[in-house]
């Protein structure tokens, strides 16, 4: 049967590892010397205001993004800036999932479909095998009875719930969330952070870009604070919202409370 | 400030029927204001006469029987009775008589084809209905050209309707693979590639059909090297082809930008490579929002089979023009009106059923 632990094989190995990355949007600076260590089963929340580049370094760990200095090292794959080919990416991404702020699930498949394309025609997993995974999977986020419904049938919550579900099914080392919840209508909110919560707790690591404060406190092992494309601040999260150090993350949390 | 709490809640109920009769309602439609009253009487009127004046040529005065012009005096009425006596023309050409069955299977085929399409129209089976579009003209070409058992016939002799309809469809069935590879040229990661692609589509784009199918006509043979013969049906057919193909490459390259960005980046994630995301992702959500705009080409390439006439094949209209210049039908020139007259219909009617087809299929979605 499918496993429900995920543990990386080499435990000591951080999973992600940043050295030095910078990116630049032409003359914009987007990520400024970047050194980020994830260690296997942590989970680190990053949060900022808009702008500050904290989507942007979320996407440039799978290498959705490409940067331009620096080296980034995940799950054993270690890529130069002038080393992010095809073949980079697509080894990156099948040891790292994502979920995305828009769910970005494939309109034209059923929910079963969009679970076992993945594993399918990526992970060259048999047909059978990917539909047990899906069925696992789905029963984790508890959506057993929408199997056969497309996305467009399914509330944003839910929807945000298969997504969680499909980037499973890929068996990923690391799950990078990119504001899970930020398009989600409040009451559904929840449904989503609690399936996070579940995940966190069986040690999955988890890199995850949101505002959700609580659920920061509940589940982060350490809370990052960016500003300006540069990380301001690294704390564990009791710190980081007790006493925050630097004024900019002060003046931050303050607009938060009001 | 007073305070409210709903104490029970309100279960729905259906909507009141409308009060105001049926009469006040036309009347609001047709005559809200004066001077809209005007407008809707006198556009009425032109409407009636002019409905009631055709259907007088086409249908009281109009001469049903005959075997010659002296069939159809004067030019109070339609002249059906050249359409009657001169049915093989513009139905098949000039197929062989004792070979006419391959040409009722050809219109058979597409009629059942046809139906089967409307019938199922549904995203689910799109990808059936393109592969028939593309293997149906195949089958009907083989069946008309022969070739082993069958006798062969040149698609010289073809003509008429079933010229039209082969050409229509063999131009689809051809411009639209090219179609899809022009426009996944385009984004492809080669320069080069891309360039060839851009060119080509941008001047197809930019010159007239007439000019393409001139060049394909007579100047195109003088520089295919000696003893090396393409007949004017193949050449021209090409020409169709490659036209269209240009065209279908902008459809198919704007249903392709239709997709988003985060169905390409989801695909990603999940460990796809380019190609199969291309395949499995991207090109189905593309193929079910191109298809309008598909049918679109498919009605201009209808109505663009008539150029054939001008070069010389002996397309619908050419079977018409040529007809009604024969020694038995020449001098009266009612009968070529009554010729353009059932043309116009005939494409009405084809081209009209399409669009129709196109909008269910854009309702249906």
């Amino acid at each position: 049967m499918t496993a429900t632990s995920f543990a990386p094989l080499d435990p000591k190995a951080p999973v992600v590892q940043m050295n030095g990355i910078n990116k630049w949007y032409g003359l914009f600076h987007a990520l400024r010397d970047i050194d980020l260590r994830v260690a296997p089963g942590e989970r680190v929340l990053i949060c900022g205001p808009s702008g500050s580049g904290k989507s942007t370094l979320v996407r440039t760990v799978n290498l959705l993004e490409p940067f331009q200095q620096g080296r980034l090292q995940v799950c054993g794959v270690e890529v130069g800036a002038d080393e992010i080919t095809r073949a980079a990416r697509l080894a990156v991404n099948r040891r790292v999932g994502m979920v995305f702020q828009q769910f970005n699930l494939f309109p034209h498949m059923t929910v079963l479909q969009n679970l076992t394309v993945g594993p399918v025609w990526g992970g060259g997993v048999s047909r059978r095998e990917a539909q047990e995974r899906a069925l696992h999977y789905l029963e984790r986020v508890g959506l057993m009875d929408q199997m056969h419904k497309h996305p467009a049938q399914l509330s944003g919550g839910q929807q945000q719930r298969v997504a969680i579900a499909r980037t499973l099914c890929t068996q990923p080392q690391v799950v990078l969330f990119d504001e899970p919840t930020a398009s989600l209508d409040p009451e559904m909110v929840n449904e989503v952070l609690q399936t996070m919560e579940s995940l966190a707790g069986e040690g999955m690591t988890m890199l995850i870009v949101t505002h959700e404060m609580g659920f920061a406190r509940r589940v982060a092992d350490r809370v990052i604070f960016m500003d300006q494309g540069q990380i301001i601040e690294i704390a564990p999260p009791d710190d980081f919202f007790d006493q925050p150090q630097s004024p900019r993350l002060q003046s931050f949390l303050g607009q938060l409370l009001t | 400030m007073t305070r409210f709490v709903r104490q029970t809640l309100i279960d729905p109920r259906l909507e009141p029927l409308i009060a105001t009769a049926a009469r006040i309602r036309w009347r609001q439609a047709w005559f809200p204001t004066p001077a809209m009253g005007v407008l809707s009487a006198l556009l009425w009127l032109t409407f009636v006469v002019s409905g009631w004046r055709f259907f007088q040529w086409a249908i009281v005065h109009a001469h049903w029987l005959g075997s010659s012009s002296d069939a159809c005096p004067g030019d109070a009425g339609a002249c059906w009775a050249f359409f009657v006596a001169r049915w093989k023309p513009w139905l098949v050409g000039d197929y062989p008589s004792d070979q006419l069955w391959r040409a009722w299977v050809c219109f058979a085929a597409f009629a059942l084809f046809w139906t089967w399409v409307v019938r199922r129209s549904h995203a689910a089976s799109m990808q059936r209905v393109l592969l028939g579009f593309i293997l149906l003209p195949a089958a009907l070409f083989l069946l008309l050209v022969g070739g082993g058992p069958l006798p062969h016939v040149a698609p010289s002799r073809w003509g008429g309707l079933l010229l039209t309809l082969v050409v229509t469809l063999t131009t689809f069935a051809t411009a639209l693979p090219i179609g899809l590879c022009l426009a996944l040229g385009r984004r492809s990661r080669l320069p080069v590639l891309r360039w060839l692609c851009a060119a080509f589509v941008e001047g197809m784009r930019s010159v007239p059909l007439l000019a393409v199918l001139f060049i394909a006509a007579t100047l195109l043979p003088m520089f295919l090297p000696n003893g090396l013969k393409i007949d004017l049906f193949a050449r021209a057919i090409v020409a169709f082809a490659l036209f269209n193909a240009a065209m279908a490459a902008e459809v198919f390259r704007g249903g392709l930008q239709s997709v988003g960005r985060g169905q390409l980046e989801a695909a990603t994630t999940v460990g796809l490579s380019d190609f199969a995301a291309m395949r499995l992702i991207v090109l189905p959500q593309a193929a079910t929002a191109v298809v309008p705009a598909l049918v679109n080409i498919m009605i201009a390439v209808i109505k663009e089979t008539t150029l054939l006439s001008v070069i010389g094949v002996n397309d619908l209209l050419g079977a018409v023009e040529s007809g009604a210049k024969s020694p038995d039908w020449a001098g009266e020139p009612n009968i070529l009106t009554s010729g353009q007259v059932f043309l116009a219909l005939v494409y009405l009617s084809v081209c009209h059923g399409l669009s129709r087809y196109s909008r269910r299929l854009e309702a249906g979605r």
